[in-house]
């Protein structure tokens, strides 16, 4: 018991102790973030890896540590596509996929976002053209927002979904 | 304990009629063997007490257009590690079939039906004759490695359902998971046979994410395709792009600078920590231990960020190029590198003695998924999950790459393999990496970073490489076609030969305890499904 509390208190609150995100994903298209409106105060994520190098799961579980710890924001990541208001996908959807990633949307309730993340998802980066790879995550179903990056770093995925939700038009709600 | 050489006067006094002596591949013996008579000579090098060859890799080459052949090329590792022997053969003109090496030797299982999807090679005697990388619902004669199918062909799609093995009988349930998990990880599934609690049969349907990585090697250049090496499997950046790198300056017969190899060792070691801490804080927060996983996640970010801030990448992309290295570190950031890790030791220390006193994770870990050495031998398991069960083999000191002919490491070896084994190599591998790391501050020396390119590779020269990533070793065959192409290479993460012994790992064990279990081996589905 001593022990925890020693290291507890000695480690501190890291909680932001993280460069700020260098590059500004630019304004969020409108039309998406009347969509998020909704989920402004609490936002279920569910993330779909659709064939990505794992690079883009690996920043999306830093989001959970306590330097990022989205949660205080109150976004969730929760198990399943039936819990989630928004799903997060990941990678070029490849042949395999596919069907896999059309079924996911469709258990997902409505009202619902999607969300591109990482250069795969966005325009299938390195593997683009590949015989395995079908296309975008947008020729399959539709994208709300679009995170670049390869991989973006937490810090600005942050910053993205923080954009999105943020109450910039107060419009008395 | 056998050298290559004793190895080859053997084979040649059994099998002196289908064995003719080839120039060796970069010091690498090899031996041209009569197709028929493979599967003998690999069971003798397999079996024979003195030899112990296990295999490595197994590959195919379509050499069309140039002649119209397949090679088949069988690489063993002999006595544990230290030497390695290549047996060649061939398919000439419209030969389609090879005998099967599986009934002799587990380890090739999944190479050969991989080879049979990729090339439509028919691997005859092999008992599971099911597709393996192409999912059922693929056209009939889509083989994508075969020099006849275009690299951005459009896939059709027909009707087909993977067909399970089943268990039956009263109480027999089967559970279905995946490919799309209940947590931030990548796609695959797991197929259960349970009666009751513990878990009879366990199958994996994976390549979900299969992208065609090896496919798009060969619509590259030799000295550009690094972007792509390091894409294979993101959380190994540094491995995969080291080993494709050291295999085209063989090809180049490129010296590396010193000062380059030794950055080399010290991005990997960076590498192998980040991943190591992870994953020890994962595992403990598999058994609902989350005080560890929370210090864990925070010091993994710690060196995500210390990478950000040398290399300008968290995942130290664009470290490795061509010949040497593409980001310098200067002295002053070695220091303050080696002053921000001694106190992540200290730090770390402190959290494993909290994390082992606590008797939850003691209780879920020990005896949990074991992994006994003679199936680890068999299956060819390797790198952390093969030194937990005993698997004396480490890359680094075997066949040593980057500067660990200059600094050897100290190789972690547990025997009982269980998931506490495989957290221990763990943890004793990062004080070994920190360890290296200061070895590195000490010994490196100044000079160039880069080696310029002497000249393009002959078509159709190939040359090998290995690494010893941080989840095991990482092979890279690479051969050369014109004007500085790409004719085949061929990638193998240790996730490939690993994944199949997790079948085995959790035989009796309950389901429950299968998510720590998985965490415990950690395999890039990535790196699998390439």
């Amino acid at each position: 018991m001593f022990p925890i509390l020693k290291k507890s208190l000695k480690t501190g609150v890291v909680t932001g102790q993280h460069p700020k995100a260098e590059t500004s994903q630019g304004p969020i298209n409108p039309e998406a973030v009347g969509k998020t409106k909704p989920f402004r105060r609490s936002l279920a994520i569910r993330e779909v890896d659709t064939g990505s190098c794992n690079a883009c799961e690996m920043e999306m579980n830093a989001l959970a540590n306590p330097v990022y710890d989205v949660e205080r924001f109150g976004v969730h990541i929760v198990a399943s596509p039936r819990h989630a208001d928004a799903l997060v996908v990941t990678g070029p959807v490849t042949v395999n996929m596919e069907h896999a990633l059309k079924d996911v949307y469709e258990q997902t309730p409505d009202p619902k976002i999607v969300i591109a993340l990482g250069d795969c998802a966005i325009n299938c980066g390195a593997f683009k053209g590949s015989y395995a790879v079908t296309g975008p995550v947008e020729r399959h179903i539709p994208v709300d927002v679009r995170i670049p990056g390869c991989p973006p770093r937490p810090a600005e995925i942050l910053n993205a979904l923080q954009e999105l939700r943020a109450h910039r038009d107060l419009d008395g709600d | 304990m056998a050298d290559a050489q004793t190895a080859i006067s053997l084979l040649k006094e059994a099998y002196a009629a289908s064995i003719v002596e080839m120039t060796p591949i970069n010091g690498t013996p090899r031996l041209q063997v009569k197709k028929d008579t493979v599967p003998q000579v690999a069971h003798f090098l397999h079996s024979h007490p003195n030899l112990r060859g296990a295999l490595s890799l197994l590959w195919a080459v379509d050499h069309r257009p140039r002649e119209t052949r397949f090679e088949l090329c069988y690489l063993f590792t002999l006595s544990e590690g230290q030497e390695w022997l290549l047996l060649c053969t061939d398919l000439q003109g419209e030969d389609r079939l090879f005998p099967s090496i599986t009934p002799h030797i587990h380890a090739a299982k999944w190479y050969e039906r991989e080879i049979r999807d990729m090339f439509g090679l028919i691997p005859v005697g092999h008992p599971d004759m099911r597709r393996l990388v192409r999912h059922e619902h693929w056209p009939k004669g889509s083989h994508p490695l075969k020099k006849d199918f275009r690299w951005d062909s459009v896939l059709g799609r027909v009707q087909g359902e993977k067909v399970f093995r089943h268990i039956e009988g009263e109480g027999v349930f089967e559970v279905a998971v995946g490919p799309i998990h209940a947590g931030i990880i990548e796609v695959g599934h797991f197929r259960f046979s349970v009666a009751g609690e513990p878990i009879m049969q366990l199958e994996l349907h994976h390549f979900w994410k299969h992208r065609g990585v090896e496919k798009l090697f060969e619509q590259q250049q030799l000295t550009e395709a690094v972007p792509l090496a390091e894409r294979v499997s993101g959380d190994t950046t540094v491995g995969h792009s080291l080993a494709y790198c050291q295999a085209v300056e063989t090809l180049m017969q490129m010296e590396v600078p010193r000062r380059a190899r030794y950055l080399r060792s010290f991005f990997l070691e960076l590498e192998r920590l980040y991943n190591h801490l992870g994953d020890v804080g994962a595992i403990c927060t598999d058994v609902a231990y989350s005080l560890p996983h929370a210090h864990c996640g925070r010091m993994k970010e710690q060196i995500m960020q210390l990478n950000d801030r040398l290399t300008g990448s968290r995942f130290l992309r664009g470290v490795n190029c061509v010949g040497g290295v593409g980001i310098d570190v200067t002295n002053e950031q070695l220091t303050k590198t080696i002053a921000e890790l001694d106190g992540l030791e200290l730090d770390f220390t402190e959290l494993e003695k909290i994390a082992f006193a606590n008797s939850t994770l003691k209780d879920r870990v020990e005896t949990t998924g074991v992994l006994s050495n003679s199936i680890a031998w068999d299956h060819g398991v390797m790198g952390v999950v093969g030194r937990a069960s005993g698997i004396d083999r480490d890359i680094r000191r075997d066949h040593p790459f980057a500067a660990y002919d200059e600094l050897p490491p100290n190789v972690v070896l547990y025997r009982y393999g269980d998931v506490r084994a495989r957290m221990r190599v763990r943890i004793d591998e990062i004080h070994e990496s920190l360890r290296l790391i200061r070895e590195i501050r000490q010994h490196i020396p100044q000079g160039p970073i880069v080696a310029q390119p002497t000249g393009k590779p002959a078509s159709g020269t190939w040359a090998l490489s290995a690494v010893e990533g941080w989840r095991g070793e990482i092979l890279y065959m690479v051969m050369a076609a014109e004007n500085g192409g790409i004719h085949r290479c061929k990638i193998r993460d240790p996730s490939f030969v690993n994944w199949p012994a997790i079948q085995y790992a959790v035989l009796g064990n309950i389901i429950p305890d299968f998510p720590v279990i998985n965490k415990s081996f950690n395999m890039s589905y990535a790196g699998n499904d390439l």
